[in-house]
């Protein structure tokens, strides 16, 4: 269905883009635990992911059938790193 | 607004979705598996060779930032195109094409920059596991940067000549493409550089 298309501020969305991008960069220079480091970093590449699949892929405004395709292999990407998890317990 | 010829409804009846939209989903949803296998494999091969922190800081923050910065901009400019065609302005789906165009060739320059820099320098494929995966991941990605540059250069060539209107929707789908390709650099760039 495409009759009624919602176009969210788009531009909005690109400045919160390149902000979170800016802070994954600076985290990554400052001296924090490593740990800490690519946990946040990571967090913000999981928001900017978020940010371009709900506004730029309208997946905001889609369908259920939608979210699923997008949601299944997510599911089993995840169970690809617990499958390999005893790759690194193991060591 | 009217339904115009740039919604053309091509449902699929037992879904009431765009057949195109369905099954480019479903393209996009094996993608996510094939870079995921990827993804995933280094994830966990890299926590087991902590050694490979080594080899990684070879790879240049600043290059990948600025090549960063260039795609999520083209994603913003394929999305206007997007919204342009939606609200019938031609002379706008041009331009923001031509943007999508041009910043994804941006990008593709500055990626075989990079890698003849460290090619040439002795970090080719196979001299240890991080740079396999390196230029397995980053190879793997610009061809499919180069996919999408193709599909919007030869959307902008139709748009160019006015005959987009009738396959408008056509924009949608590689847009759709076009963020997905965005998307998995999200990933790679602290996967690969500030990790």
């Amino acid at each position: 269905m495409t009759g009624e298309r919602r176009h969210p501020n788009y531009v909005a969305v690109w400045y919160w883009l390149l902000g979170l991008a800016l802070v994954s960069v600076s985290l990554s220079v400052l001296p924090l635990s490593h740990t800490f480091t690519v946990v946040l970093v990571f967090a913000a590449a999981t928001a900017k992911a978020w940010l371009v699949a709900l506004y730029y892929m309208h997946l905001r405004f889609e369908r259920w059938l939608i979210y699923a395709l997008a949601l299944v292999p997510l599911v089993l990407f995840g169970i690809l790193l617990l499958v390999l998890l005893p790759e690194i317990v193991s060591r | 607004m009217q339904q115009t010829q740039a919604h053309a409804p091509t449902a699929s009846s037992p879904t009431a979705l765009p057949t195109g939209k369905l099954g480019l989903w479903w393209f996009l949803s094996s993608e996510i598996i094939t870079f995921g296998g990827l993804i995933g494999s280094y994830t966990v091969l890299r926590l087991a060779h902590p050694e490979w922190a080594e080899a990684a800081q070879h790879l240049s923050v600043v290059i990948a930032t600025v090549n960063t910065v260039v795609l999520l901009t083209s994603s913003l400019t394929m999305v206007l195109a997007f919204r342009a065609v939606d609200r019938q302005e031609d002379p706008a789906v041009r331009t923001w094409l031509g943007g999508t165009v041009t910043l994804g060739l941006v990008f593709l320059l500055i990626k075989a920059l990079e890698w003849s820099g460290k090619l040439s320098a002795g970090m080719v494929p196979g001299v240890s596991g991080f740079w396999s995966f390196y230029y397995a991941m980053t190879g793997l990605h610009a061809l499919h940067v180069l996919a999408g540059v193709v599909v919007n250069a030869v959307l902008l060539l139709v748009a160019l000549r006015g005959r987009l209107r009738p396959v408008a929707q056509r924009v949608e789908m590689a847009g759709l493409y076009w963020h997905f390709v965005d998307l998995v650099w999200i990933f790679l760039f602290p996967l690969l550089y500030l990790s």
